[in-house]
């Protein structure tokens, strides 16, 4: 019974180690892919002033041009152009600041996969101007709704305040509310048209076909476009970068909690194993076994319990995260709105933390070993003849 | 004959900083090899403090401890340890089996702690069963076994080691008269074949009624020392 509670608390030490791994990897990846493949793109090209102040007049020289020659790249498996400024959305109940995305739907769809985040609403008809997709946080914030009617107003390339009206023919939400708070999309020729820059833009997002091109991608693109600012998403999306990070770091500090509640449930049980037997090990201590071997006894007992544990723990890991890998773990019920405020998804889709793994077993190994120590401590002091005695 | 155990002025005191408890008190002992002895008296009296001075389970506060020659006293704790399993084989009044173990890995135990090679151990562990008639319970954990057949298997454990003598604990004490008959037949045939010392507290009629010699232990000291004739042995 006894040796089944270290068992199991090695077991569910390294479940609960590698679930939280698991889970964080996953939110991650989450997060990750949302930002490459429905906000930023893998890549982005500018002129190198417009990030600047995001003057509209800061557009990609010879676009065409460049467009046309990042199409013959092998890593890229979309582009979309996008002509951006900042503005601002008024309606008759308030305003609020805004990017405003000239985008080409066709595109678009298979950059930031904009026309499956629509909620409400059918899209853009090509056969209408002036249309607006307003994100849904946005929408309950000014109490809009399709067919409504709003102004967009913004500097054009000569300085000059423009404005427009824009109707409403969609309502979009994505996992990012900060996104689609501060987010709208009409068509890239209505805005260019009041802009003044005919075919031209600001943008080229860039989805490449595998993740691990971007580094060579990226190096090649600088080559060929030394004029332009080329940036990843790490660069467009430093925040999400830090999360990363700070993830990583907070998975870490979740483990050694972990590991601390599982040290004491070793040190408890070992100490347990070690006074139950009082009379057991006076016995060997009387028969000849030395101070060292007491202690290896200890010590190796935990080892092989902590040894029959881990793969208990690492099976059950293993086929949980397995399953929630394919169905998903729904926190819609738990957050959705605070999920969204952080750009995640409701669904997590836990990933196996395998570059990890190596190292959770041996953290846990070392809690163990460790964890036995004041235990096997405390069997060195016992006395053979007041042990037998017992 | 010679000395196997040499006490000299021996005395174990408790309670020194206060009223001092003299458990054994100015005990002067020899041994000699072969010996079937017993240690008697009343309760209190000392026999068990006896039996774990000159076992070196536990250090006199005065005199002096040899064994076969080695100044016991002398030692340290760990050389002590070591001269224990070299030398002196313990039979303890509750077996002290280690339950998880089989008969077999109880009594192996021992020599993988001495170190001896597989085959070495194999060889000694079918003799000892064989003597102690216990062939059949080689794979018996200590739980299938009676106290009587545990009791046996603790003797097999104590002479496992090759030990210089054998002290026992009270043996008969858990032990129904067949068990313990049987027991002390092992034990004294041991002694007789094998010139096997060994030394037993008791309170057991039994016990003492078989050994050739009974010293008799009051209050700490040794009231009277005596050697008997004994048909049985």
């Amino acid at each position: 019974m006894r040796s089944l509670v270290i068992i199991l608390s090695v077991a569910v030490g390294l479940f609960a180690g590698i679930m939280i791994l698991a889970l964080y990897k996953g939110m991650m990846q989450g997060r990750i892919k949302t930002v490459i493949y429905a906000e930023a793109g893998h890549l982005q090209i500018h002129d190198s002033n417009f990030k600047k102040d995001y003057e509209p007049i800061f557009i990609i020289k010879d676009g065409d041009k460049k467009v046309a020659a990042l199409k013959k790249y092998a890593s890229i498996k979309a582009l979309a152009t996008r002509t951006i400024t900042m503005g601002m959305l008024s309606t008759t109940t308030g305003s609020a600041g805004v990017q405003i995305n000239g985008i080409q739907p066709n595109e678009e769809r298979f950059v930031s996969q904009l026309n499956q985040k629509i909620k409400i609403g059918q899209g853009f008809n090509s056969k209408k101007h002036n249309q607006v997709f307003i994100g849904m946080k946005l929408a309950k914030k000014m109490k809009l709704n399709v067919g409504n009617k709003l102004v967009l107003t913004f500097t054009d390339t000569g300085s000059n305040m423009v404005a427009a009206a824009f109707r409403i023919a969609a309502v979009f939400e994505s996992d990012n509310a900060p996104l689609d708070e501060r987010n709208v999309y009409v068509l890239q020729g209505d805005l260019n048209e009041i802009l003044g820059i005919g075919t031209q833009f600001h943008e080229i997002a860039i989805i490449l076909k595998q993740d691990e091109l971007l580094a060579t991608t990226q190096e090649k693109m600088n080559k060929q476009f030394p004029d332009l600012l080329i940036e990843n998403w790490e660069n467009i999306s430093p925040e999400t970068y830090l999360m990363v990070e700070t993830v990583n770091v907070t998975s870490y500090i979740i483990m050694c909690i972990i590991l601390f509640a599982l040290a004491f449930g070793i040190i408890n049980t070992m100490l347990m194993a070690v006074l139950e037997r009082t009379k057991e090990m006076g016995m060997m201590m009387a028969l000849g076994m030395n101070k060292f071997k007491m202690f290896t006894l200890v010590l190796l007992e935990t080892f092989f319990l902590t040894i029959a544990g881990m793969p208990v723990g690492l099976f059950a890991s293993w086929l949980v995260i397995n399953y929630y890998s394919i169905h998903g773990l729904n926190w819609e019920r738990m957050g959705k709105e605070l999920m969204s405020s952080f750009g995640f998804g409701t669904t997590i889709y836990p990933a196996y933390p395998t570059e990890k793994i190596v190292m959770t077993i041996v953290f846990v190994f070392i809690t163990a070993i460790l964890s036995c120590i004041y235990p096997a401590i405390k069997a060195l002091q016992l006395n053979p003849v007041d042990s037998l005695r017992k | 004959m010679n000395t196997v155990i040499d006490a000299h002025n021996i005395s174990k005191i408790y309670n020194k900083q206060s009223i001092p408890i003299y458990a054994v008190n100015n005990v002067h002992l020899h041994i000699e090899r072969g010996e079937f002895t017993a240690l008697v008296g009343p309760s209190g009296s000392g026999k068990t403090t006896l039996l774990n001075l000159i076992g070196g389970l536990d250090t006199p506060d005065e005199g002096t401890i040899s064994i076969n020659g080695t100044e016991i006293t002398a030692l340290t704790p760990n050389q002590l340890i070591e001269f224990r399993l070299q030398n002196i084989g313990f039979v303890f009044q509750s077996f002290n089996l280690i339950p998880v173990l089989t008969a077999k890995e109880n009594v192996e135990f021992i020599m993988q702690l001495q170190g001896l090679d597989k085959q070495m151990r194999a060889e000694r562990i079918k003799n000892l069963f064989k003597q102690i008639g216990l062939e059949e319970k080689l794979d018996s954990r200590p739980s299938q076994l009676s106290g009587g057949q545990q009791q046996r298997v603790a003797v097999a454990r104590a002479l496992a080691s090759k030990p210089q003598f054998v002290l026992a604990d009270e043996p008969t004490a858990n032990l129904d008269s067949k068990s313990a008959a049987n027991l002390l037949d092992i034990m004294t045939l041991l002694n007789k074949e094998e010139n096997m010392t060994f030394i037993f507290s008791t309170h057991d009629p039994r016990v003492i009624e078989r050994a050739r010699r009974v010293i008799t232990l009051v209050d700490g000291k040794i009231a009277s020392d005596t050697a008997q004739v004994n048909t049985n042995t």
